[in-house]
């Protein structure tokens, strides 16, 4: 009898785990639905790859882009979690984007964000008091204005890296969210960058550099990122892609998956 | 009936308003600085009704006051009123939708009523052609008069030479005739006298002839003669009794000057008796004249007929006719006199005049005992009430209790619609009166019935006397317009001067709306240097009233409707400038430099925030209107001072059809053209915006809550107290906490860019 209940509790068990886990797979093709394809970022860049690895079904990591008649946008975001609440997130942060990038004139990449957090902020009603949520993204967001040759970047905790001629150089993002900063939110930085044809930019949530060494039981860290996409940004994207992704899968080992992974290349 | 205009001539201050404009839905308010002249206006249409001025109201040259006062008439109203005369004036009587009545003053200070405008054009331009038919007549006559006089001369002359010539005749040689015995004459001698003696008798013929002649012409003209010198001498009458009055009038000139004080006395101050002698003197001296005018009139026409042809009997019975139909015809002052009595009665509202008592015996109310304190106000107070004395004779004092109970509950909710203040926080006055008996304490009165009054609050039940004064003066104010609203009794036109000086600047609102409850019944005419009574969306109330040299106090008085107000001067508006949101003080429109119109307070903190901000040290200067919808009346009231202006206006729904109103007021044939009127571009749709969402957070309202919508529609759909929230954050830039550091690059970008827009007004 015993045997059979829990015969009969497993079945039951396995048949919720199945539609919850199919639900969660439906999720996240509504997710990826949600963010551009392939060959639409195709038609707006030169070059691209993108290494989307979300820890769960669905994932707290996105991409953005946009293409207006005279700019093109491209976001990496993080929100605050992994899994749902993050994926919940994250769809927050693209419609928002679809919101503000409703106009004709071109926008400064750290304006967009400014008003991302204000969306954010009402949405999630954070007003600085204690016993608010916190929850937030991290985003890094690129306008390419091609008629002046030129990429505003705006990052919330998150970086830009820029090849160029070789040379790798790094552009520091503000030390605060999109949501409630920790003491007072201030206007994000506008970072204007001269660029010319053949430079490459990565944008990239935390979840490459924070990942575990099976070896080592260490962070990958951002200085081997760094070094990493120097090594490989001679290359054409697919390539830079695939070896991007090995060293991944070499660096975790068998580990767990620590957070939604994302690493987006693009040549201009 | 209504007033429709009025114009008033040497009063006081005033030479002449010019024919005044009142505004058509029963309320004109007057506005001006002190000594403008505003209580004469009032003054004078007063003595529009009583007729009773004394030397104080003359002006400096003497000249005599007039009052002139139009009013509309209900249709059909002169066709039912007056009798038909002739063809041409029940002509004019029909077209008629006003009349104008005209009160003058005499030497004597005595007044009279008189028909104006299109009813005395018409009697003078009779008037006039007869006196010039009658200058061509007497023309004639005195030619007449004048060959009559010319034969007689010569009637005297040709008389005088004819007994010149008889007495030669008679003298003469040839006639003698004892001379032929003594002496011989010659031949030549004898020849010599025949023919000088046929010389005068022909001499004699002829003037003899001319003697019949002109005796013939007189007998022949002899009506003619005798009507002309009864005329002369009806002319030389006039001529005394017009001296006379010339006379008189210099003593009454006199007697003025001595009594406005403007100049020490000339002669030896007449007694009171001496002074009546010489009125009665004026007076008949006058009435006199009248008649003797008239007179010499019907003389002279007389006269006309039988210089015609006319014998005198049939000229006299044409006379007649004629007498008889001038009879039917009006003159002016016997219209005047006619009209008058259904005009609108104009009665100055006496401030403290009719104050509510604290207690009035029934006595003094049944009797009409106006001598009694506070027995207009309790009368008003009955009226109010809709009581008679019948009221108060119920015979169950129960009964009379609960009706008395339930009419104090309307009168205070009456009265509460119309006193809107509190005492402290929450009681509101109540008006409650009550019936009593004196006690046997009080003697004669024992047992007798008296009302008393009282003025309740939540916290104390206290007499009319106990209370403030402005409830006082709202409370005798509100008992005397309702009544009147409610007597019927002739139409009244009121006259209020400065309501409510003593009143809380709500209570003083609480004025204004019971001008509009009576408005319908009784019209109303006040002055007030207040903002609070004067209703900036009713402009069209408002008589500016001002001297034509304001530096000086000896010109005379002039009045500007709301078309004109732009050629008022700055302190005679400054009721409408504070209304306008522009105090007097360091608010004053500039005349050196550029002054940029906002549309509200709150815009004009901002503005001048963001000039300290920028640095910008342009000749500019932000003036606030109360809102948008005045933008247009302080840009007419610019233009008339011709002064430097422009419009800042932000794109919103309001501020986009200003802006099209204005370009339409400033003539421009192409919108969007006119320089001085300035759209902020779409993104700023108010002063607010100017500022990036993170900077009006941080510096104006001081929170962290997420804005995802504009500045401007956050501060409206929460309801924010915007002007307080700005002229704050002005105050922060004004001490140096706020800098131009402080601002993103969003808001430094947006303030250059109103910068760059402001420099082109220099």
């Amino acid at each position: 009898m015993n045997n059979e209940r829990k015969d009969f509790d497993s079945f039951i068990f396995a048949q919720a785990m199945d539609e919850h886990l199919s639900s969660l797979r439906y999720a996240s093709m509504i997710q990826r639905s949600l963010m551009p394809d392939t060959s639409f970022l195709s038609g707006i860049l030169k070059d691209h790859f993108i290494f989307y690895l979300p820890k769960d079904y669905v994932s707290g990591d996105f991409y953005y882009a946009y293409q207006n008649s005279g700019y093109t946008i491209i976001a990496a975001g993080d929100c605050t979690g992994h899994g749902v609440p993050g994926a919940l997130l994250s769809i927050l942060g693209i419609s928002f984007l679809n919101e503000i990038l409703q106009i004709r004139d071109v926008p400064r990449a750290n304006r967009i964000l400014n008003i991302m957090r204000e969306k954010v902020m009402g949405a999630l009603d954070q007003r600085g008091q204690d016993y608010e949520q916190k929850d937030s993204i991290d985003i890094a967001l690129c306008v390419y204005e091609p008629y002046r040759s030129v990429i505003q970047y705006a990052g919330a905790n998150r970086p830009l890296i820029m090849v160029s001629d070789g040379e790798l150089k790094e552009i520091r993002p503000d030390k605060m969210p999109i949501g409630i900063a920790p003491l007072e939110e201030v206007s994000f930085t506008n970072h204007r960058i001269e660029v010319k044809e053949g430079d490459r930019f990565y944008i990239f949530s935390d979840g490459y550099t924070d990942q575990f060494s099976e070896e080592t039981n260490k962070k990958f860290k951002i200085k081997n990122f760094r070094e990493l996409i120097t090594y490989v940004s001679g290359w054409n994207m697919d390539r830079q892609k695939a070896h991007i992704e090995s060293i991944f899968y070499d660096w975790k080992g068998s580990t767990v998956q620590v957070d939604d992974v994302l690493v987006m290349g693009f040549e201009i | 009936m209504r007033l429709r205009a009025f114009q008033i001539e040497n009063f006081r201050s005033i030479v002449d308003t010019g024919m005044q404009t009142i505004s058509p839905d029963n309320i004109t308010c007057l506005i001006g600085q002190n000594e403008s002249g505003k209580t004469s206006i009032l003054e004078a249409l007063a003595v529009f009704s009583s007729g009773v001025i004394c030397e104080d109201v003359l002006r400096s040259d003497l000249s005599l006051p007039r009052v002139t006062c139009s009013f509309e008439i209900p249709e059909n109203y002169l066709e039912n009123k007056l009798r038909s005369v002739n063809d041409d004036f029940d002509k004019i009587v029909k077209s008629l939708n006003h009349i104008t009545l005209i009160r003058s003053w005499k030497a004597d200070l005595e007044s009279q009523i008189g028909i104006g405008g299109e009813l005395l054009e018409y009697i003078e331009k009779l008037d006039k052609d007869r006196s010039k038919e009658l200058i061509d007549i007497k023309e004639k006559i005195k030619k007449f008069y004048s060959e009559l006089n010319k034969k007689r001369g010569k009637k005297k002359s040709l008389t005088a030479e004819l007994v010149d010539i008889k007495e030669k005749l008679d003298e003469h040689p040839a006639r003698r005739s004892g001379l032929k015995l003594f002496r011989k004459r010659t031949a030549e001698v004898q020849d010599d006298n025949e023919n000088t003696l046929s010389e005068l008798n022909e001499a004699f013929e002829k003037a003899r002839s001319e003697i019949d002649k002109i005796n013939a012409f007189l007998i022949d003209k002899d009506s003619l003669i005798r009507l002309t010198e009864d005329w002369l001498e009806t002319v030389g009458e006039l001529d005394g009794i017009n001296k006379k009055l010339d006379e008189i009038s210099v003593r009454l000139e006199e007697r003025h000057q001595t009594m406005t004080l403007l100049s020490g006395p000339t002669i030896a101050d007449l007694s009171r008796g001496e002074w009546e002698k010489v009125l009665t003197q004026y007076k008949s001296a006058v009435k006199e004249k009248e008649e003797l005018e008239k007179e010499h009139d019907m003389k002279i026409l007389l006269c006309s007929f039988i210089y015609a042809g006319l014998d005198e009997e049939k000229a006299r019975l044409k006379l007649q006719t004629i007498v008889n139909d001038r009879k039917l015809e009006y003159q002016a002052k016997e219209l005047g006199e006619i009209l008058l009595a259904d005009c609108p009665h104009f009665e100055i509202f006496e401030d403290f005049g009719s104050l509510l008592p604290n207690r009035i015996d029934m006595e003094d109310l049944v009797s009409d005992n106006q001598n009694v304190e506070g027995y207009k106000a309790a009368r008003n107070f009955l009226t109010l009430a809709d009581l008679d004395y019948t009221f108060f004779q119920q015979p169950s004092s129960r009964i009379l209790k609960q009706k008395i109970e339930n009419l104090n509950a309307k009168l205070t909710l009456d009265f509460q619609d119309f006193w809107q203040q509190y005492v402290g926080k929450h009681n509101k006055i109540r008006i409650n009166f009550e019936l009593d008996h004196y006690s046997t304490n009080h003697g004669e009165k024992a047992g007798k019935p008296y009302l008393e009054f009282w003025v309740k609050d939540e916290g104390e039940r206290l007499y009319p006397k106990q209370r403030s004064r402005g409830v006082r003066w709202f409370l005798s104010f509100y008992l005397e317009l309702m009544a009147a609203s409610r007597m019927e009794r002739k139409q009244l036109i009121l006259l209020v001067d400065e309501p409510g000086v003593s009143l809380h600047a709500r209570a003083q609102e609480d004025v204004l709306k019971v001008f509009e409850d009576i408005k319908d019944d009784v019209q109303v005419i006040y002055t007030t240097h207040s903002p609070h009574l004067v209703d900036i969306n009713k402009l069209h109330r408002v008589l500016a009233v001002q001297r034509d040299d304001v530096a000086s106090h000896r010109s005379a008085t002039v009045i500007l409707d709301a078309a004109r107000l732009g050629d008022a001067s700055p302190d005679t508006l400054s009721p409408l400038q504070s209304i306008m949101g522009n105090p007097v003080g360091n608010q004053e429109f500039s005349v050196d430099k550029y002054n940029i119109i906002v549309n509200n307070v709150g815009t004009f903190y901002i503005m001048n925030a963001a000039m300290r901000l920028t640095g910008y040290k342009g000749r500019i200067h932000f003036i606030p209107s109360t809102d948008s919808s005045s933008i247009p009346l302080m840009c007419n009231i610019l233009m008339g001072w011709g002064m430097k202006f422009a419009v800042l206006l932000f794109h919103n729904e309001n501020e986009i059809e200003i802006a099209r109103q204005l370009e339409k007021m400033m003539f421009t044939d192409q919108p969007g053209e006119n320089e001085n009127i300035i759209i902020m571009p779409e993104e700023f749709m108010n002063a607010e915006d100017l500022l990036s969402t993170l900077d009006f957070k941080n510096l104006i309202l001081k929170t962290r809550q997420g804005i995802t919508i504009s500045n401007s529609e956050h501060v409206n759909i929460n309801d924010l107290p915007r002007n307080f929230l700005l002229s704050k954050f002005l105050g922060d830039v004004k001490k140096g906490e706020i800098t131009r550091d402080d601002l993103d690059e969003e808001s430094k970008e947006n303030l250059i860019l109103l910068v760059n827009i402001l420099q082109k007004f220099k």
